[in-house]
C-alpha cells in the first residue's frame, strides 16, 4: 500500500526543489498565451524531441537504404522524418517549436553521418518551416487531427520541392505526383496520427504534467 | 549569495561537452569576467578532486565523477546554501564514499548550509548538524541533533526509514540459518552454464575474461563488484542479449543468443536496474498482461495480488505514475509472470527503502522454493546477505572470487589489483 | 552498443587540425554554396572534382584516419544507388521518342540521356556524402553552438539548451538497448513502434531536469559572459576563398 520512508517519486522530489530554487525570476510563469517566451523546460523538451529523433534517423535511414531497389515505393517511410516538426508543436504549443525540433533532429542527424549531409539541414529547415506554417495559420490554438494532417501534408511538401530539385531532377512528372501522393499519406500516418497516439502515451504517463498542452 | 543544487542522477545535470565548459556554464550565466572564470575553474574541480580533468568529456566519466563534476560546478560559484538531493543513490559504493569525504570536508570548512535530502542514513548521519526525518507524506517525524533523532528509531523503521546501524549488514541473521528448502539441489542440471567466456564491444577493451560460471535451479547467486566490472555484461550474455566474443553460454542446454524471443522468455526473465525501462504499456494492466498465455494471466494477477499491487486499484493506472517501490515490484511481477527457471536482476534494490527491500527478498524466496535460480548483479551488501547465498565477485572482466553458501562472510574479500575503475581523489 | 548508430568522436587530433580550428560556420557556407553550386549543372565531373578535393582535404588537412573516413561513407553507397536508379529507371527522357535508346528490358527504355542524367545526379549525392562526413568528423560540436551564439546571433538559450540535449545521446542509445532487451526477454519482437514512447518518456525526465538543473545555475537570467571567445580568424577567410574559388574551377571544366 503506501510507500514508506523519504523515497517517494522522483516527479515529487523534482517539485519540491522546483520550489525551492526560484532562482530565476525572468522565467515567465506557466499557463500563459502561446506567445510567450519559451521557457528553458519548453526549449529542453524540444531539443530532446529533436535529440530523440535525430537518433530514431540515423535507424530510419538503414532501413530506407535497404529498400532503395524498389524506388520508389520506400517514401512510404518519408513520413518518420517529419514527426518531430508535429509533435514538437503539438506537446510544447510555442510558436517556433515544428522548425526548432526538426533542425535539432536534422543537426543530430547530421553529425551521425546521414548521407544528406548538410543538406539535412536545409530538408530540416524547409520540412520545419512548411509545417509551422500551417500551424500559424492556425493562431496555435488549433492541435486537432485534420489540423495536424494539413500540417503534415504541408511538410511533405516543403520536402518534396526541395528533393526534386536536388535529388530527382531528372524523374518523370508522373512517378514524382507518384511519390508525392507516397510522402503525403506517410505524413499523416507517421506525423500526423503517429503525434496523436505518441501526445495520448506521454500524457497517461505523466510526463507532460504542468505544461500547457 | 546563492543557492546550489546537486540533483540525484548525475548524468541529468551535465550540460556540456567537456568537463571545464561544465564547471565555467554557472559562472557564464552569472556573466562573469573570463580571467575570474579561468582562475575559478581548476579551483573548483580541484576541491572535488578532479584537478586536470578540464579537456575531459563529461558523459565518458563515471557517474561518481560526473557527480563531482556537478558539485565542482554549483561549488564554483561560492553558493551559501548548497542543497543535494540524494546525490550518492545513483552511484556505487567506491563513488559514493569520495563524494561522502567530499561532503565532510565542504562540512568542515563550514563554507556553506548544506541541506542534504537522503535516504541512506549511514551517509547522511555522521555529516549532520541537524536532522529532519520526514515520513511518507512529507510530515515531520522527529528533528534535532541526530543522537537526540534516533531516539524516535521506532517511529523512523515505522516510516521505513533505514537507520544508520543498519547500514553494514551486521544485524542480518547469519546467513547460513536462512537457507531455502530447495538451496542447491545437486545433481540437477545447472540452468546456466558459461564456459570460458570473453567479451569485447567492437574495438574496445575485453568487458569479461575468461569467465566460467554455472548456475542451477535453486541458486541464489549474487554478481558483485564496481562499476565498469562487468556485471551487466554478463547478465547479457546468459540472457542471449549479447553474444560473447569467445567461449559459450548455454541457458536451459541452449545458445540463448540464437533463441527466437518466445522461446528465451520461457527460460528466463530479466528486471532491469531501472524499471522505467522495463515498461512497454500505458495501464499496469497492460503492462502485466502483454504477452501471456490464459495459465500465466492468472498467475500473474496472482503475483499482482501477492506484491501488493492488486489489480482492482492498479489497473487503469499508468507504469510510469508509479513511485520508485511499486514501479520495482511491478518490473518483478514482468519478470516472474512466465516462471522463468532464472531471473537475473540488475541492481535491483536501487532507490529502495527498507519495505521495498523486505518485499523484494520475500518474492525472490518464493522463486527459489518453487525450483528456479535468481541472479542479481549488485553493489549492496545487505541484499546480498539477506537474497543470495552465493556470490560471485567480479573485477576487471574477471571472477576474483567466489563464496558458497556456508563460506562464511570473514573470508571473503579477494580482489586483485588493477581494478578498472578506482576513484582517485 | 546500439547497433547502426555512429556516434560521432572528434578527437583532439581532429580538433587541433586546420579543417578542426576552421569557423563551422563557414564550414556550413562552403557546404551550402557547394549545394546551390551543384543544383546548377547535370555534369558528372564537377561533383567528382569537389568529391576527391574533399576527400583528400579530410585526410590531409582534418587529420582524419582513412580507416574512420572509410567506415563513415561506406554503409552510404546505398543512399547513391537509390538516387542513380530512381533517376535511370523513372528518368522523364525515357519515353521520349527523340531520346537515344540505348537499350530495352521489357517495358523499361534507356535512354543515353537518362544514364547521363543519374550519373550526375549520383555524383551530386556522392558529393553531398563526403562533404558531410568531412564536416561530422572535423567538427566540434561545442564550437559549433559557441559559434552561431558568439558570430551567428543565435539565442543562447537554445543554443546552449540544445547542446545540453545532445549529451543525453548515448544515454539515450542504452535506453534504447535495454528497452529491446526487456521486449526480447517477453517474448516479444524487439523492435516496436512503442520503442519511441519508452524512449521518449525517460527523454522528458531527463530534459525536464536538465531544465531545473540549468536554471538553478543562472540559466537565462540576463546578461551572460563567455569562457570560450570565438572570433573569425584569418584561416576562415582563407579557406572560405580557396572553397568557392574551387567551386568556381569545377563549374568551369565542364563548359
Amino acid at each position: 500500500m503506501p510507500e514508506g520512508g523519504v523515497f517517494r517519486s522522483r516527479d515529487a522530489d523534482l517539485e519540491a526543489i522546483e520550489l525551492m530554487t526560484t532562482l530565476n525570476p525572468a522565467q515567465p510563469s506557466a499557463q500563459t498565451s502561446p506567445f510567450a517566451a519559451w521557457r528553458t523546460r519548453d526549449i529542453l523538451l524540444a531539443a530532446v524531441i529533436g535529440v530523440v529523433f535525430g537518433v530514431v534517423f540515423a535507424i530510419w535511414n538503414g532501413i530506407y537504404y535497404g529498400l532503395q531497389l524498389a524506388k520508389p515505393l520506400p517514401d512510404a517511410l518519408y513520413g518518420m522524418w517529419l514527426v518531430p516538426a508535429v509533435l514538437a508543436p503539438l506537446l510544447i504549443r510555442r510558436p517556433g517549436a515544428a522548425v526548432f525540433a526538426e533542425m535539432v533532429a536534422a543537426g543530430v542527424s547530421t553529425l551521425f553521418g546521414s548521407p544528406w549531409g548538410p543538406d539535412t539541414l536545409l530538408s530540416g529547415f524547409v520540412q520545419g518551416a512548411a509545417a509551422e506554417l500551417v500551424f500559424a495559420m492556425a493562431g496555435y490554438q488549433r492541435w486537432s487531427l485534420p489540423v495536424l494532417s494539413v500540417a503534415a501534408i504541408a511538410s511533405a511538401l516543403g520536402a518534396f520541392v526541395h528533393d526534386w530539385a536536388i535529388y530527382y531532377a531528372d524523374v518523370a512528372t508522373d512517378v514524382q505526383l507518384l511519390r508525392l501522393a507516397l510522402m503525403a499519406v506517410s505524413a499523416v500516418v507517421f506525423a500526423a496520427f503517429g503525434s496523436l497516439a505518441i501526445e495520448r502515451s506521454l500524457g497517461r504517463s505523466g510526463v507532460l504534467r504542468g505544461r500547457s498542452a | 549569495m546563492g543557492a546550489g543544487i546537486v540533483l540525484q542522477d548525475p548524468a541529468s545535470q551535465l550540460v556540456m561537452e567537456r568537463v571545464g565548459d561544465d564547471v565555467a556554464f554557472g559562472l557564464e550565466n552569472l556573466a562573469w569576467p573570463l580571467g575570474t572564470m579561468r582562475r575559478r575553474v581548476p579551483e573548483a574541480l580541484q576541491s572535488v578532486g578532479l584537478a586536470g580533468f578540464e579537456e575531459r568529456r563529461s558523459t565518458r566519466l563515471s557517474g561518481g565523477e560526473q557527480q563531482r563534476v556537478a558539485i565542482a560546478g554549483v561549488l564554483a560559484q561560492a553558493p551559501g546554501l548548497l542543497v543535494l538531493d540524494e546525490p550518492t543513490a545513483n552511484l556505487d559504493p567506491d563513488g559514493a564514499a569520495v563524494v561522502a569525504r567530499i561532503l565532510a570536508t565542504l562540512r568542515d570548512q563550514r563554507a556553506a548550509t548544506i541541506v542534504l535530502v537522503e535516504h541512506r542514513a549511514s551517509l547522511a548521519w555522521p555529516l549532520a548538524d541537524v536532522v529532519l526525518a520526514l515520513d511518507q507524506q512529507g510530515c515531520p517525524i522527529a528533528a534535532g541533533p541526530p543522537a537526540d533523532v534516533l531516539r524516535a528509531a521506532r517511529a523512523l523503521e515505522r516510516a521505513g526509514i533505514w537507520l544508520p546501524d543498519d547500514a553494514d549488514g551486521s544485524q542480518a541473521p547469519a546467513q547460513a540459518d536462512k537457507l531455502g528448502p530447495v538451496s542447491r539441489s545437486h545433481g540437477t542440471l545447472p540452468i546456466l552454464e558459461l564456459h570460458d567466456v570473453r567479451f569485447a564491444f567492437e574495438g574496445g577493451d575485453p568487458v569479461l575474461r575468461e569467465v566460467d560460471l554455472g548456475v542451477s535451479p535453486g541458486d541464489r547467486v549474487a554478481l558483485m563488484g564496481p562499476n565498469g566490472s562487468g556485471k551487466t555484461t554478463l547478465l547479457r550474455l546468459a540472457m542471449g542479449l549479447l553474444r560473447p566474443t569467445a567461449g559459450e553460454v548455454q541457458l536451459g542446454s541452449r545458445d540463448p543468443w540464437r533463441l527466437a524471443p518466445a522461446q528465451i522468455a520461457r527460460l528466463a526473465g530479466y528486471v532491469v536496474q531501472d524499471p522505467e525501462l522495463g515498461f512497454l504499456a500505458d495501464t499496469v494492466r497492460e503492462e502485466v498482461e502483454l504477452g501471456l498465455d490464459a495459465e500465466q494471466l492468472v498467475f500473474a494477477h496472482e503475483l499482482c495480488e501477492r506484491l501488493a499491487l492488486p489489480l482492482e486499484s492498479f489497473a487503469d493506472r499508468s507504469p510510469y505514475q508509479l513511485s520508485g517501490g511499486e514501479q520495482r515490484r511491478l518490473s518483478l511481477v514482468t519478470g516472474l509472470a512466465r516462471r522463468p527457471l532464472l531471473l537475473a536482476l540488475d541492481e535491483p534494490t536501487y532507490g529502495q527503502d527498507r519495505r521495498g527491500h523486505e518485499a523484494l527478498v520475500a518474492a525472490l524466496d518464493e522463486l527459489v522454493e518453487q525450483g528456479s535460480a535468481v541472479l542479481a548483479a549488485t553493489h549492496d551488501e545487505r541484499f546480498a546477505q539477506d537474497a543470495t547465498d552465493r556470490r560471485i565477485e567480479l573485477a576487471a572482466g574477471w571472477i576474483v572470487g567466489e563464496l558458497g553458501p556456508r563460506d562464511g562472510r570473514a573470508e571473503y574479500g579477494i580482489v586483485v589489483a588493477g581494478q578498472g575503475e578506482l576513484e582517485t581523489s | 552498443m546500439t547497433a547502426g548508430i555512429l556516434i560521432p568522436d572528434v578527437g583532439p587530433i581532429q580538433r587541433a587540425s586546420v579543417l578542426g580550428r576552421v569557423n563551422p560556420l563557414v564550414k556550413l557556407g562552403i557546404a551550402l554554396a557547394w549545394l546551390v553550386g551543384m543544383g546548377l549543372t547535370l555534369d558528372v565531373r564537377p561533383p567528382l572534382i569537389l568529391t576527391l578535393i574533399t576527400l583528400i582535404a579530410g585526410l590531409q588537412l582534418g587529420g582524419i584516419a582513412p580507416t574512420a573516413l572509410a567506415r563513415r561513407i561506406a554503409p552510404l553507397w546505398l543512399a547513391v544507388l537509390g538516387i542513380v536508379l530512381a533517376n535511370l529507371v523513372f528518368s522523364a527522357h525515357n519515353p521520349d521518342p527523340l531520346a537515344t535508346e540505348l537499350f530495352r528490358m521489357g517495358p523499361l527504355r534507356v535512354t543515353q540521356e537518362a544514364v547521363d542524367a543519374a550519373a550526375g545526379l549520383g555524383a551530386r549525392v556522392l558529393s553531398i556524402i563526403s562533404v558531410g562526413a568531412v564536416f561530422a568528423l572535423t567538427t566540434d560540436a561545442t564550437f559549433l553552438i559557441d559559434s552561431l551564439v558568439q558570430l551567428g546571433r543565435v539565442s543562447p538559450r537554445f543554443a546552449y539548451g540544445t547542446l545540453a540535449a545532445y549529451q543525453a545521446v548515448p544515454k539515450l542509445a542504452d535506453d534504447l538497448g535495454t528497452l529491446r532487451a526487456t521486449r526480447r526477454l517477453r517474448g516479444l519482437r524487439e523492435w516496436h513502434p512503442r520503442l519511441i514512447v519508452g524512449m521518449l518518456v525517460r527523454a522528458i525526465r531527463h530534459a525536464d531536469q536538465l531544465a531545473i538543473a540549468m536554471d538553478a545555475r543562472g540559466f537565462g537570467s540576463g546578461p551572460r559572459s563567455t569562457y570560450r571567445p570565438v572570433r573569425w580568424q584569418p584561416l576562415d577567410a582563407v579557406v572560405a576563398i580557396a572553397a568557392l574559388a574551387i567551386l568556381v574551377a569545377a563549374l568551369v571544366v565542364s563548359r
